[in-house]
């Protein structure tokens, strides 16, 4: 296993009583693609979180590779081993489409750009002026540029329109076993 | 993509934060250097007019001493007999009231001693010493002077009067700025048989430059020798020299300054000078007190004389810029309290503003450290442009706010002065105007001013940024979302 889940456990420090994450086991094996799904309020984005190293499980733990996370710490985790793609793209807003890229990791911007479909005319504009679609594609070509081994999507076609979406998807699923 | 490259590209794409924190970075250091340059001028002006204004010991006949020796005179040349001893004459006079004693002083007994002048003047730290004769009337021989028909003539001697002076520079009607040259030069050390004559004796009688006077002992003017002394300038006068009698020999237009032993000559008694007073300018000001105790260390026979400070102008002229520096000091404080406080508020509004982006570099693993110097970076950029438009802006902001501070405290000092008019009797005051000082932006300054606001940054920075990357990165992605 990659990643692995394990007894971790979450709640907010404020409401102990309330379990949002109950003891998870679950190892991630490498090259394969996995879907998380459950109702709105169920954790999803809570156990995304503590995958990616944004937050500690209360009880529990993350290992990568058998070691847990907290051990290298976790913004070492968060830049070395899984890199995130998330609903709103989170880009910065000041840079363009290739510095978002570089910002990253080291391999070529220009590569990745290309490889998720952004036309060179756009590396050097701003993203504000990208649409919903090429933004997240940016965010995508932005988390290859790491190398980590796992890559973390939170509803990445959350605030794309249906086709934009399948586009989306079928990037990832090219990504995960060509990439 | 390293920090020094993201806050670059920060602040040159987020030009209005940038121009923000521009235009207080640039006030702020304004401020810190108009503080520094009117605190070092403040100081150095302290300095400069303490020097300028200078201070100096004045040496008298003590009054008192005077009587006593005059007593133990006539005491020595006995009661009821005729005699001279130290000076002194006792003779004897018929007239028709009866036998009267009439008891005279020359010159010897009035004067300062010449060797004891010199001893003070030969201590380290005497810059330079004058010595003044009395006010010593005499017939003028080939010229008229000042007439007055509405004067009281009832002392009148019917002459001029001439004042001796082995410096005329620092005769005290001189230093105290009553009298400047108007043509020529004043009377120096190495001068024999000169003068100096007022503007109006100099108009009624079409006397100039390079021209003669003559000068005879006014009691036998038909008989005296008559003495030659040439003019080496026309001086002018703010107020009127105080007369010491009536008449017009001692009307202000009337006083000659000459040479050292030109008066005795005149007056008919060469070799029998009377100094008045001695001068001795103190070369270091803030030495003043050290040679006073040098001064007085010396084996005088300090009965016989008073030793005067005269370092009042100096005190009270430096008192008036040490509050220019206090204040100086106060806002270089002021202004670094209250820089700190708003480039706090500041820093703190633009971390908040920009929590966003500091989640997405903690998601990608970037350091708390990195995204804060890349916070830090981008104050320095603003900073090192600030710094560019400070430095050129701050010589002339410099000197108006030096210009302005000096402008109230002389304000101030006019208004003290006119409140103490009246108080004090004595001479013409000296000059006391100070029409500016030179506030220049030192590189030590500039170093200072420059270390200050990188520290001042650092800690503004420190401090907003420590509430904002005290949260988790899923706090602040959460947040947002």
């Amino acid at each position: 296993m990659i990643l692995e889940a394990k007894e971790a456990s979450y709640f907010y420090k404020s409401q102990k009583d309330k379990l949002i994450l109950d003891h998870i086991n679950y190892g991630f094996a490498c090259g394969k693609i996995y879907a998380i799904l459950g109702p709105s309020g169920s954790g999803k984005t809570t156990f995304l979180s503590l995958l990616a190293g944004l937050d500690m499980p209360a009880e529990g733990e993350i290992c990568y590779n058998g070691k847990a996370i907290t051990t290298s710490g976790l913004a070492e985790h968060r830049r070395h081993h899984v890199s995130l793609v998330f609903q709103s793209y989170n880009l910065i807003d000041y840079l363009t489409p290739l510095e978002n890229v570089k910002l990253g990791g080291k391999k070529s911007p220009d590569v990745l750009l290309n490889s998720v479909g952004i036309a060179k005319e756009l590396w050097g504009r701003s993203v504000l002026q990208l649409s919903g679609g090429q933004q997240q594609r940016v965010a995508i070509a932005r988390a290859l540029a790491s190398n980590a081994t796992v890559l973390l999507a939170d509803e990445p076609t959350g605030n794309l329109d249906e086709a934009t979406a399948w586009d989306v998807i079928d990037l990832l699923k090219h990504i995960a076993h060509n990439v | 993509m390293n920090s020094i490259q993201r806050a670059w590209r920060s602040v040159i794409r987020k030009p209005i934060k940038s121009l923000l924190l521009l235009l207080v970075v640039v006030t702020i250091s304004l401020f810190i250097l108009c503080g520094m340059s009117s605190k070092n001028a403040s100081v150095q002006t302290q300095d400069t007019t303490r020097q300028a204004v200078g201070a100096g010991l004045r040496l008298d006949i003590n009054e008192t001493n005077r009587s006593k020796r005059l007593t133990e005179c006539t005491n020595k040349i006995g009661n009821g007999v005729e005699g001279s001893y130290g000076g002194i004459q006792q003779k004897k006079i018929e007239s028709a009231y009866g036998t009267q004693w009439l008891i005279t002083a020359d010159n010897s007994f009035e004067s300062l001693q010449i060797a004891d002048i010199e001893k003070i003047a030969a201590i380290s730290g005497i810059a330079d010493y004058n010595v003044s004769t009395r006010v010593t009337p005499v017939n003028p021989v080939n010229f008229d002077r000042i007439e007055d028909p509405d004067n009281d003539q009832h002392n009148d001697f019917g002459g001029i009067t001439l004042i001796g002076n082995r410096k005329m520079a620092l005769d005290f009607n001189v230093l105290s700025g009553n009298v400047t040259i108007k043509n020529g030069r004043l009377v120096d050390v190495t001068d024999v048989d000169t003068c100096v004559i007022s503007e109006q004796l100099a108009a009624k009688n079409a006397l100039a430059v390079g021209d003669t006077l003559q000068f005879n002992a006014y009691q036998n003017p038909q008989i005296a020798a008559v003495y030659t002394a040439t003019i080496v300038g026309v001086y002018q006068t703010k107020q009127g020299m105080s007369p010491l009698m009536a008449g017009d020999t001692f009307r202000s237009e009337n006083v000659i300054f000459t040479d050292l032993r030109f008066p005795e000559k005149a007056e008919g008694s060469e070799n029998d000078p009377c100094f008045q007073t001695a001068y001795f300018q103190v070369a270091n000001v803030d030495k003043y007190d050290d040679i006073k105790t040098k001064v007085e260390a010396l084996g005088l026979d300090w009965e016989r004389y008073d030793l005067i400070d005269r370092n009042g102008n100096m005190s009270t002229m430096s008192s008036n810029f040490s509050d220019l520096e206090k204040i100086s000091t106060l806002l270089i404080i002021i202004t670094f309290a209250a820089g700190f406080v708003i480039l706090s508020f500041i820093f703190a509004f633009w971390t908040k503003n920009r929590s966003h982006e500091i989640g997405i570099l903690l998601s990608l693993g970037y350091r708390k450290l990195s995204i804060l110097s890349q916070l830090f970076t981008e104050a320095l950029i603003i900073l090192l442009l600030a710094f560019a438009i400070t430095f050129a802006v701050a010589p002339i902001a410099a000197q108006t706010a030096a210009h302005y501070l000096v402008a109230e405290q002389a304000e101030q000092t006019k208004t003290q002065q006119d409140i103490d008019a009246d108080k004090v009797l004595g001479n013409q005051p000296a000059e006391q105007t100070v029409i500016g000082v030179n506030a220049e932006i030192t590189d030590k300054m500039l170093l200072t001013c420059g270390v200050g606001m990188v520290a001042l940054l650092g800690a503004s920075v420190g401090v907003a940024g420590t509430t904002i990357l005290r949260k988790k990165p899923r706090t602040i992605l959460s947040e947002l979302s």
